[in-house]
């Protein structure tokens, strides 16, 4: 049985193909049309999912959708109405999205994909929770989702046992932990739905003074659940997602050029400890209620990594899994395997174990593209490949590493991934100057081998997918300068041998050398743009940045 | 054995050949820069600059068949030679697409027997209809090409006849669309021919097409039997255009899989198998073809199909050592002598 499972029109449009229950295929819209965070109606991710399932459009046996439109539609039509009339400008720009396409999903799939088929819509959260319980190693589960808003929901938490799911409770729109980031993160000078992992580097630069006026704007009720202070916000009355008491409050807004002051750290960090505050206080509740020690989280708030550790550390759960999709492209997956699992009730046959379910290239093709772009090559032996780039990394140079089949989620993890040497203090300066261009305070992740994440980390936990942050330990913060945030911790990678041999045989040669079990792991992209999907996007970044090696599967380009 | 065209590629390695793609410096419709790149592979990297890619996927392609699905007996006719581009196309059209074709295949009578075979195997495998038209009506202006030592290359009066023969099919079974097996380096203009035209425009087939233009200017004129014969290949679209709105399409233009994996595919299932004698390399073509080559290399220096190949190797989608290697001349004058006995004629 083969389902197809859609995320779109708000942002990180997905696709992903489940058949007979096992994810075949998984990719981001964004990945192909190279529009970051695109919205748009995943068009190439859906033929690409088709073509690498090697199944034909006729063979879908169902279409699923992420979340309930009518539904959602309501909350739109009613918030715009209570905020009336400062609502209305806003109500004018979004309702002729609603009309063209939103609302009419199984007539654009006629459109777009000749499906006439059933098509089936899950609740957001729901699919949320499917996407992380669904595929986590786990029987019995609690479950905890938040996010900006899906319908009305914007936190659930239930249970999931076997192939079943229970919402416990919900907390509804406006009450939104996820559009208080986001709100603080514009009113920060960053853009909304990008900038959110920068507020969460910058919190590390700051002292968590403005926690006092964040419990003001929000009520938090002993049960855990909390309440946003709406004079405060300003979710549809316009530009801002921030009033003028916002303002007074925490005084002027930072533009998106503006200096960095000591003030917008101090409110990250803030803001920062507010959260995991809060999401540790209903983590807990949870824990009471379900008395199981498996936590499963979804929802584009657990993307924070330093609030996942937190929630780890500080709460009876001893084991957490987050879903490397965790933000809204992963509402395709949950979505799809909410129905095979769920609702036709078939056992659970599949557990994530990796997140490489976008499309790869063969070495044909990358010559290919390499002979188009004129650029000299050398061919290598994986052996020889993983010495000889693991030497290269040792003397600081910047590596663009290609392999095999493109990440499903925000982070690379390996496949499409920028690497460089952990060792040197100086390498966040040296990416940042060469490739990257981000803001300074922003830190490099470490990839560590996994067996030995605890060495170097305070982990008691695998973190597969780059959504854990711990500290480093002690006494190997020397070791590892590069990848050491100011406040001591570093977003970790723990790379298993099974799931990515080639890369943990390129760290591990770099261990040979150095002595170290770790790589500085970025993503490959240049600022502003999506991971890299293809060879070509791969040697156009290259050709674009001051990267000195690109590796495309075994086939090593030196930069002249 | 006596390697025909070996003074030809003598006469290709002397000549100045494009560094990037593999065609020869034919001015003043092909001339390299000082860097040894052809003014076609500059032309093409501006417009794909200023176009940037364009990006045709497998649901466009679906969406313009739903467009005619079950509108007619047929719901598309394939021109099926039996080599691996069309064979595929059939077999995506009826199992990928689940679409009720028409198989038609002609033989102006020097088809290959491989080729009929992979033919054959396919209609049968596949369950279609299928029509099969044998004829001599083009041996006449064959034989005047090579007796008179025309210019004209063969395969291009041979295409505008079949072309024009393939509408004539669709419109007497009201079928709506006509499925090719040509791959991305043998249209210029994409998606649909019927819409845009075809590529003996390219300036790389100037020289060519004018020859063929004079040669069937003159010679329809002198032979009855030729009178209603299309001059062009556009001649032939407007014709179709006032006879059937049907367009022509080929899944390759829209699959993003490699001709491997669908020779893979065709062998499994179709009972395929690549052509004992063929130019270029593992390509299935009539005996003609060898002719057809044969003289384009003695008059331009390359052929139909190094133009096919440099445009692929353009848009990335095979390599020029490889296009070398698979255009290299590889037939003797004992074959082009045993075919052109058909049409009396013999190459000293």
């Amino acid at each position: 049985m083969n389902i197809l499972g859609i995320s779109c029109y708000y942002h990180d449009a997905a696709a992903c193909l489940i058949s007979n229950g096992k994810l075949v295929a998984a990719a981001q819209e964004e990945r192909f049309s190279r529009i970051k965070n695109s919205l748009d109606f995943p068009i190439n991710a859906i033929n690409y999912c088709i073509q690498a399932g090697e199944i034909t459009f006729s063979d879908i046996d169902c279409v699923v959708f992420y979340e309930k439109p009518f539904l959602k539609f309501s909350r739109v039509v009613i918030s715009h109405l209570k905020a009336y009339p400062f609502s209305f400008k806003n109500f004018l720009e979004t309702m002729p999205n609603w009309l063209k396409d939103r609302l009419i999903t199984p007539l654009v799939l006629k459109k777009e994909i000749g499906y006439k088929g059933r098509v089936l819509f899950i609740k957001h959260h729901l699919s949320h929770a499917a996407s992380s319980f669904l595929v986590s190693p786990f029987e019995k589960a609690a479950i905890l989702t938040a996010d900006g808003v899906g319908e009305w929901a914007t936190m659930t938490y239930g249970v999931g046992q076997g192939n079943q799911i229970t919402i416990l409770k919900e907390i509804c729109y406006p009450d939104s932990l996820g559009l208080l980031y986001t709100a603080v993160t514009t009113y920060l000078g960053f853009r909304p739905l990008r900038g959110e992992g920068k507020v969460m580097g910058l919190a590390g630069c700051g002292k968590s003074r403005y926690v006092d006026k964040f419990r003001k704007i929000v009520q938090v009720r002993p049960d855990g659940s909390f309440r946003l202070d709406q004079r405060y916000f300003g979710f549809n009355k316009g530009l801002r997602m921030y009033s003028v008491k916002f303002i007074r409050l925490f005084g002027r807004a930072r533009s998106p050029e503006g200096k960095i002051e000591e003030r917008h750290c101090d409110i990250a960090a803030s803001l920062q400890q507010f959260i995991e505050e809060i999401l540790v206080g209903i983590v807990r509740q949870l824990y009471n209620k379900t008395k199981n020690d498996n936590l499963c989280l979804a929802g584009g708030l657990f993307l924070n990594c330093v609030a996942n550790h937190r929630i780890l550390k500080e709460t009876p759960f001893k084991n957490i899994f987050v879903q490397p999709a965790a933000g809204d492209s992963g509402g395709a997956l949950g979505a799809a395997l909410y129905v095979y699992n769920t609702i036709l009730k078939n056992s659970r046959n599949y557990v994530m174990h990796h997140a490489y379910f976008g499309p790869d290239f063969s070495t044909a093709q990358i010559k290919m593209a390499l002979l188009k772009h004129g650029l000299s090559f050398r061919e290598i032996n994986n052996q020889l490949l993983f010495k000889y780039i693991a030497r290269e990394l040792s003397q600081d140079k910047i590596i663009g590493w290609f392999q095999g089949r493109m990440e499903f989620g925000p982070r690379a993890l390996g496949n499409r991934s920028i690497l460089a040497n952990p060792c040197n203090p100086d390498i966040k300066e040296l990416l940042n100057s060469k490739v990257k261009k981000r803001e300074s305070f922003r830190p490099y992740a470490p990839a560590v081998l996994e067996e030995k994440a605890q060495e170097f980390f305070e982990l008691q936990h695998l973190s597969p997918f780059m959504l854990l942050a711990a500290k480093v330990r002690a006494d190997k913060k020397n070791l590892i300068p590069g990848v050491i945030h100011v406040d001591g911790s570093a977003r970790v990678q723990s790379v298993n041998k099974d799931a990515n041999s080639k890369f943990w045989y390129l760290i591990k040669e770099f261990e040979n050398i150095t002595g170290v079990p770790i790589l500085v792991n970025t993503s490959f992209n240049l600022k502003g743009e999506p991971i890299v999907c293809t060879p070509e996007d791969a040697i156009k970044c290259f050709q674009r940045s001051e990267m000195d090696y690109l590796v495309l599967e075994n086939c090593v380009v030196e930069k002249k | 054995m006596d390697i025909i065209g070996q003074e030809n590629i003598n006469q290709m390695n002397t000549q100045k050949i494009c560094q990037r793609c593999v065609l020869p410096e034919n001015k003043p419709d092909v001339w390299l820069n000082e860097r040894k790149i052809c003014n076609i592979c500059i032309e093409y990297e501006k417009t794909k600059s200023a176009q940037g890619d364009n990006k045709v996927l497998e649901t466009d392609f679906i969406k313009m068949l739903n467009q005619y699905k079950g509108k007619a007996k047929y719901d598309c006719l394939v021109m099926c030679s039996g080599g691996k581009d069309s064979t595929s196309a059939l077999y995506y059209m009826k199992r990928r697409y689940k679409l009720n074709p028409l198989a038609f295949t002609f033989d102006h009578g020097f088809e290959t027997e491989d080729a009929m075979e992979n033919v054959r195997n396919a209609v049968e495998t596949l369950g279609v209809d299928f029509l099969f038209f044998k004829t001599d009506f083009m041996k006449d202006m064959f034989s005047e090409i090579l007796k008179t030592n025309s210019k004209a290359v063969i395969c291009h009066p041979c295409s505008i006849w079949y072309m024009g023969l393939t509408f004539d099919m669709a419109a007497r079974f009201n079928i709506p669309i006509i499925i090719a097996g040509w791959t991305k380096g043998q249209s210029t203009k994409q998606p649909t021919m019927s819409k845009c035209g075809c590529n003996i425009h390219q300036k790389e087939f100037y020289a060519m097409a004018k020859s063929t233009r004079e040669f069937l200017d003159s010679y329809t004129k002198k032979h009855s039997k030729y009178k209603n014969f299309s001059k062009s290949m556009e001649e032939v679209l407007i014709r179709a255009k006032k006879k059937n709105k049907c367009i022509v399409l080929s899944p390759h233009w829209f699959l993003p899989f490699d001709t491997m994996a669908y020779v893979e595919i065709i062998k499994k299932e179709l009972k395929w198998k690549p052509p004992r004698l063929s130019y270029p390399k593992k390509t299935t073509n009539c005996y003609l073809n060898f002719i057809s080559v044969y003289n384009s290399m003695k008059h331009y220096g390359y052929t139909h199909y190094h133009v096919e190949a440099s445009k692929l190797i353009r848009e990335g989608l095979l390599s020029r050592e490889e296009a070398l290697k698979s255009l290299e001349i590889n037939f003797d004058k004992e074959l082009l002598n045993k075919i052109a006995k058909k049409l009396d004629y013999r190459f000293d």
